[in-house]
C-alpha cells in the first residue's frame, strides 16, 4: 500500500511545547484557593495502629485539617476492593499513609506532619512471596476471602494469596513422559520501580458533596472516577478526571496511584482544591513498583528438538494491596511458554500479599517475567541436545496454524518470527566474536518475545471528530500522551484517514472525562491500535457525511462522489468539484439555506472476540492481539571484577506497519534501556525491619548515558495486521520484555555461567566463573 | 522563617523578591515566577531536571539557596526561543527525536547550553560529561546523543 502520511517520520507534535517548558504537567497547575497535603507515611512494615493525636498538628500555623484513616470504612481497587485511602486499623507496608495534613502551603503541611503522634504495635512482616505463602506466614489481610471482587479472581482463605491462576493446554505429565530431555529450574525477578521521571500528582476539589473535579498524572482518568465514583456512590458523569501532559506512566500511573486518598482527604475541605504532588522518595515508597517474581519452570523436549511439555509456576510478591497485581499475575500465565508451540502446558501463577508497597503493571505487565524464565530455558535446553539455541527456537516458534498455550491459533497476520530472529542474528553475528582476551570474556545471546494486550473484553476506544469551517480538523481522544508519542502516530493515522496534511489535524492535548471520549485506559501498548481504528471509524463516517451533503446539494447519488480531502469529485461529472470546507458547519446556499448536517462524527473500537480466561483450565480466547519480536546482546565480561559491559543490544520487532518509524525506533531504545536497567543495575531492596533501602536516585541505579552500549540496532519487520490501523500492532511496551535473558544468554556464552537471577551481581558471577571459562582455562 | 530580600535578573526580566532563607532557586522559578517549565524530579541533584543556567553556568536550581543566586542572572528554558523561533539546541532536540514524555528535557537542554555558550568546541567526552549528569528515562540516551551532537554542529555553522 501507498501511504501519504502513514509511514513518515514526522516530528513528533508536542516536541515544540515540551522543549520550551510549555507543557503542562499537573505539578504546573496552580488553582484559585489551592491548599496543600502532605502524607504521614508508616515506617513500619506492618503494624497495628492503636492510636492517633493530631491535636499539636492541627495547631501548626497554615493548617486547614488532619485527615486520618480512623472511621473510614471505604475500600477500592478495580478488581479486588482491598485498599483503604488511608490505613485504617493497621498498615501493611512501610511508606504506606496514615495521616494526611492539608495546608496553605507544602512546607505548612510538611511540619505539621511531624507533630502527629501515632502509636504502633509492631507485627510480624514478610517480603519474600515464597515466604508469605507458608503457614507460619503473617496474614496481611484477615479479610482477604471476604473482599468484594470480580468474578473469576478466587482468593484462598486464611492465606495470603489473593488471586491464583491456573492454566492447562494437553496433559503436561504425559508430555515430560515422552520427552528425551528435561529441564528444572528457578528464577527470580527482583522488584522494581517504574522511576517515571515526573513523580505522581494529583489535585481534587469538591464542588458539591456529589461533583468534583481532579486534575491527575494518570494513564486511567476513566478508572479513576469510577473508583471515585464507587468510593462515594456518586454518578459518574459529575465526575471530571483531567490529564494534561504525562511525564513518563510505564504503567504506573495505572490503575489508580494516589488519585482515591487525594479525593477523599480534599473531601474534608469542600471547594478547596488540594494538591498532593510525591516527592521523589514518595514515588518509591508510596505509589507502585514493578515484577517481584520467583518461579519455577520445568520443559522437556524430544531428541530432534521438538518441545513437548512445559510446567511453570510464578509467585508474585504483590505487596500490600493486590488489586493492583492480579491481572498482571494472569497475563504471565497466558504467555508462560514464550512465542513456542508446547503441546502440553500447565501453569499457576499466585498474588501473593506481602509488606512492601503495592505492586502493578510495569511495562511488559508479567511477559519479562515469562520470557526471563522461557528464553533462559531455551537456551539450557539447547545445550542440552547439542543443537544451536535459534534453530531451538526456529523450530517450535509459533507461526502460522500453530496452538499456543491458551489455545488461541496463530495467524499470519499476527507476525513473522522467523524474519525478526533473521534481522537480530544478522546483526549480532555480523562480524566474528571477539576472542577473549587478557582483560575480558566476550559473548552474545538472544531471546525471543510475545506479547497481548490485557485488558477486559469490552476495554474500548473512542474518537469525536470535528470539522472546523477552514478544512481543520479537531479530533478528540482519551488516549494518554505520556512520552510514547501517541499523539503523533494518532496525527498521522488521521492524515491519513481523512487525506489531508497533518498540520490540518488536531489531536486533543488534554484528556476531561466530561467531553473526551471513553477510553478504558492507557494501557497494553494499545493506543495505536484500538484509538488508531476509532479515528478511522469516526474518519470514515465523517467522509460518508460529506458525501451525503454534496449529493444534496448537487443532486448526485453519494456512490457517484469521490472523496479527496479537500474536494469532492464526481465519477459521473469530470467537471465537478466541491470544497469539503463548505460542508464543516452544514452547507450554507446561495439561497440563505442551510444543507446537511455539520461534519462531527464518534468512531469507537474495542477488538472483537475477546473474552475472559476459561473457568478451572485458563486460556480461551483471551488474547486479543500478538505481537512478535526477537532480540540480542553482545557482552564483555571482566575477568577481574566480574562487571558486565553491553556493547551491542538489538530488536527487530513485526510491528506490522510503522505509523511513524523514527517514533518506533525511540521507542524501542528506550525500552531496551528499560530492560538493560533491569538485567543489571536495577532492583527495590528492604532492610531487617521491611524498610525500603534504596528509594533515591543515587542507590537505585538507573541506566545512565555512560550505560547505552556503543551499538544499538533496531529492525522494523512489516507483515501487516488485518485488525490493525493501516497493518499497525503493539509494539510499545516489547522491547523492554527480552533484554534480561538475552544478556543471560550472552553472559553464558561468555563465561559459561548460568545466570537465574537479576540484576547481574558482578561478585557473583566472578565467584561462578570461579577458575575460568567451562572447557577454556 | 527570616526572609531575605534577593534580586535577580531571569530571562532578561529583573525580580525583587523576599524569599525564605532556604528557599531553593527552583521554587522561587516555579511558586513565585510561575516558570514551571523547570522540573522538579528529585529536590536533591541527582537527575538534573531541574537545572538552570545561573551567570553562564548549568546548576541544578534545587540545591541553590538564596546566598548563591542572589544578584544573579538566570536563564530559564522558557528564555532560549526567540518568540515561536526556537534556539538551535532545542532545534535539535525536536529534529533527532530526543523527546519523549519531555520532563526531563528542559534540564539537558540548559545543561547543553551553557555548555556550548562556553566551549563550542567541546570534545565527545566533555559533552558526555555533561550528559552523564542527567537521567532521562525514556529515550534510552541514543536520541539525546544524536541531538547534543546535531546542535553542536548547527551552533557551529551559525
Amino acid at each position: 500500500m501507498n501511504y501519504k502520511e502513514v509511514g513518515k517520520p514526522l516530528l513528533r507534535t508536542d516536541a515544540v511545547e515540551k522543549v520550551t517548558g510549555k507543557a503542562t504537567f499537573v505539578a504546573d497547575i496552580k488553582l484559585p484557593k489551592m491548599l496543600y497535603a502532605k502524607i504521614l507515611r508508616s515506617e513500619y512494615a506492618h503494624a497495628r495502629i492503636l492510636s492517633i493525636d493530631s491535636s499539636e498538628a492541627e495547631k501548626m500555623p497554615g493548617v486547614r485539617k488532619v485527615v486520618t484513616g480512623q472511621g473510614c470504612d471505604i475500600l477500592f481497587g478495580a478488581c479486588i476492593k482491598d485498599q483503604p485511602p488511608l490505613a485504617v486499623d493497621k498498615v501493611r507496608h512501610a511508606g504506606e499513609g496514615v495521616a494526611a495534613v492539608i495546608a496553605e502551603s507544602e512546607k505548612e503541611a510538611e511540619a505539621a506532619t511531624k507533630k502527629i503522634r501515632v502509636e504502633y504495635e509492631p507485627l510480624p512482616f514478610v517480603i519474600d512471596p515464597l515466604d508469605a505463602i507458608k503457614k507460619e506466614a503473617p496474614i496481611i489481610h484477615e479479610k482477604n476471602h471476604l473482599y468484594d471482587r470480580v468474578p473469576g479472581y478466587p482468593s484462598e482463605k486464611n492465606t495470603n494469596i489473593f488471586h491464583h491462576y491456573h492454566q492447562v493446554k494437553g496433559n503436561v505429565e504425559k508430555g515430560f513422559s515422552q520427552s528425551d530431555v528435561i529441564v528444572e529450574e528457578e528464577f527470580y525477578y527482583p522488584l522494581l520501580s517504574h522511576v517515571q521521571m515526573e513523580p505522581h500528582g494529583c489535585i481534587a476539589c469538591w464542588d458539591t458533596s456529589d461533583s468534583c473535579r481532579i486534575w491527575a498524572s494518570t494513564q486511567a482518568p476513566f478508572i479513576v472516577r469510577e473508583i471515585i465514583g464507587h468510593m462515594f456512590h456518586i454518578p459518574l458523569a459529575n465526575i471530571k478526571v483531567q490529564v494534561p501532559y504525562l511525564g513518563g506512566g510505564f504503567g504506573g500511573k495505572s490503575d489508580v496511584s494516589i488519585e482515591p486518598m487525594v479525593a477523599y482527604i480534599a473531601r474534608f475541605v469542600p471547594g478547596y482544591p488540594v494538591r498532593l504532588v510525591l516527592t521523589r522518595k514518595e514515588a518509591f515508597t508510596s505509589s507502585l513498583l514493578g515484577r517481584g517474581m520467583k518461579g519455577k519452570i520445568k520443559a522437556g523436549a524430544k531428541k530432534d528438538g521438538k518441545l513437548i511439555a512445559l510446567k511453570a509456576s510464578f509467585y508474585y510478591s504483590d505487596g500490600a494491596f493486590g488489586d493492583t497485581g492480579c491481572n498482571v499475575v494472569t497475563a504471565t500465565g497466558f504467555v508462560a511458554t514464550g512465542p513456542y508451540e508446547y503441546e502440553h502446558c500447565e501453569v499457576d501463577s499466585y498474588g501473593i500479599y506481602t509488606n512492601t508497597p503495592p505492586v502493578g503493571a510495569y511495562r511488559g505487565y508479567g511477559h519479562p517475567e515469562a520470557h526471563l524464565m522461557s528464553e533462559r530455558i531455551i537456551n539450557i535446553i539447547a545445550r542440552k541436545l547439542g543443537i544451536s539455541q535459534t534453530e531451538l527456537m526456529r523450530k517450535n516458534f509459533l507461526s502460522d496454524g500453530k496452538v499456543n498455550a491458551v489455545g488461541q491459533t496463530i495467524r499470519k497476520g499476527n507476525g513473522d518470527l522467523y524474519q525478526c530472529l533473521d534481522e537480530v542474528e544478522k546483526a549480532l553475528y555480523s562480524e566474528p566474536k571477539p576472542g577473549d582476551d587478557s582483560e575480558y570474556y566476550y559473548g552474545r545471546g538472544v531471546a525471543a518475545l510475545m506479547k497481548t494486550p490485557m485488558m477486559i473484553p469490552n476495554a474500548s476506544s473512542g474518537a469525536i471528530i470535528k470539522m472546523c469551517e477552514d478544512g481543520s480538523f479537531n479530533i478528540s481522544v482519551s488516549g494518554i500522551e505520556m512520552g510514547q508519542g501517541c499523539q503523533t502516530t494518532l496525527t498521522q493515522i488521521a492524515a491519513e484517514a481523512l487525506q489531508v496534511k497533518p498540520e490540518k489535524i488536531r489531536i486533543s492535548k488534554e484528556v476531561d472525562t466530561q467531553f473526551s471520549p471513553y477510553e478504558w485506559q492507557t494501557v497494553g501498548s494499545i493506543t495505536t491500535l484500538r484509538v488508531g481504528n476509532a479515528i478511522i471509524q469516526a474518519a470514515e463516517r465523517a467522509i460518508q457525511k460529506m458525501k451525503e451533503s454534496v449529493g444534496q446539494i448537487a443532486h448526485k447519488p453519494a456512490e457517484d462522489l469521490i472523496y479527496e480531502g479537500e474536494l469532492i469529485r464526481s465519477k459521473s461529472d469530470k467537471n465537478f468539484q466541491f470544497e469539503s470546507k463548505l460542508l464543516a458547519l452544514s452547507y450554507l446556499s446561495p439561497e440563505g439555506h442551510g444543507v446537511g448536517e455539520p461534519i462531527e462524527t464518534t468512531g469507537h473500537y474495542y477488538i472483537p472476540g475477546v473474552n475472559f480466561p476459561l473457568p478451572d483450565v485458563g486460556g480461551g480466547s483471551c488474547c486479543g492481539s500478538w505481537t512478535f519480536g526477537a532480540e540480542g546482546a553482545e557482552v564483555k565480561v571482566s575477568k577481574k571484577t566480574g562487571e558486565v559491559k553491553v556493547s551491542h543490544l538489538a530488536i527487530a520487532i513485526d510491528l506490522g506497519k510503522a505509523i511513524n518509524p523514527m517514533g518506533a525506533r525511540v521507542q524501542m531504545v528506550g525500552g531496551m534501556m528499560m530492560g538493560y536497567g533491569a538485567a543489571l543495575t536495577e532492583e527495590i531492596l528492604f532492610n531487617e525491619k521491611g524498610i525500603m533501602k534504596n528509594p533515591n536516585y543515587n542507590q537505585y541505579k538507573l541506566p545512565r548515558l555512560s550505560d547505552k552500549p556503543e551499538k544499538l540496532t533496531v529492525k522494523l519487520v512489516e507483515t501487516p495486521d488485518e485488525t490493525g490501523p493501516f497493518g499497525a500492532r503493539c509494539i510499545a511496551e516489547h522491547p523492554a520484555i527480552s533484554i534480561p535473558p538475552a544478556i543471560m544468554n550472552a553472559i553464558q556464552d561468555a563465561t559459561g555461567v548460568d545466570l537465574f537471577a537479576i540484576p547481574v551481581k558482578p561478585k557473583d558471577l566472578l565467584a561462578k566463573i570461579g577458575g575460568g571459562r567451562d572447557g577454556k582455562n | 522563617m527570616a526572609k531575605i530580600k534577593v534580586t535577580i535578573t531571569v530571562n532578561k526580566l529583573k525580580h525583587q523578591l523576599d524569599v525564605d532563607e532556604k528557599e531553593t532557586l527552583l521554587e522561587v522559578l516555579r511558586d513565585r515566577l510561575h516558570l514551571t517549565g523547570t522540573k522538579n524530579a528529585c529536590a536533591y541533584g541527582a537527575c538534573g531536571a531541574c537545572t538552570v543556567v545561573v551567570d553562564g553556568n548549568a546548576v541544578r536550581s534545587c540545591l541553590l539557596k538564596p546566598d548563591k543566586y542572589n544578584g544573579s542572572e538566570i536563564l530559564t528554558i522558557e528564555g532560549l526561543a526567540d518568540g515561536d523561533k526556537l534556539h538551535p539546541i532545542q532545534e535539535a532536540f525536536v529534529e533527532a527525536g530526543a523527546i519523549q514524555c519531555g520532563f526531563c528535557t528542559p534540564g539537558f537542554v540548559m545543561s547543553l547550553y551553557a555548555l556550548f555558550t562556553e566551549n563550542i568546541k567541546a570534545s565527545d567526552d566533555e559533552i558526555k560529561a555533561v550528559l552523564e549528569k542527567h537521567i532521562c528515562r525514556c529515550t534510552g540516551y541514543e536520541f539525546i546523543w544524536d541531538a547534543a551532537k546535531l546542535a553542536q554542529k548547527k551552533l557551529q555553522t551559525m
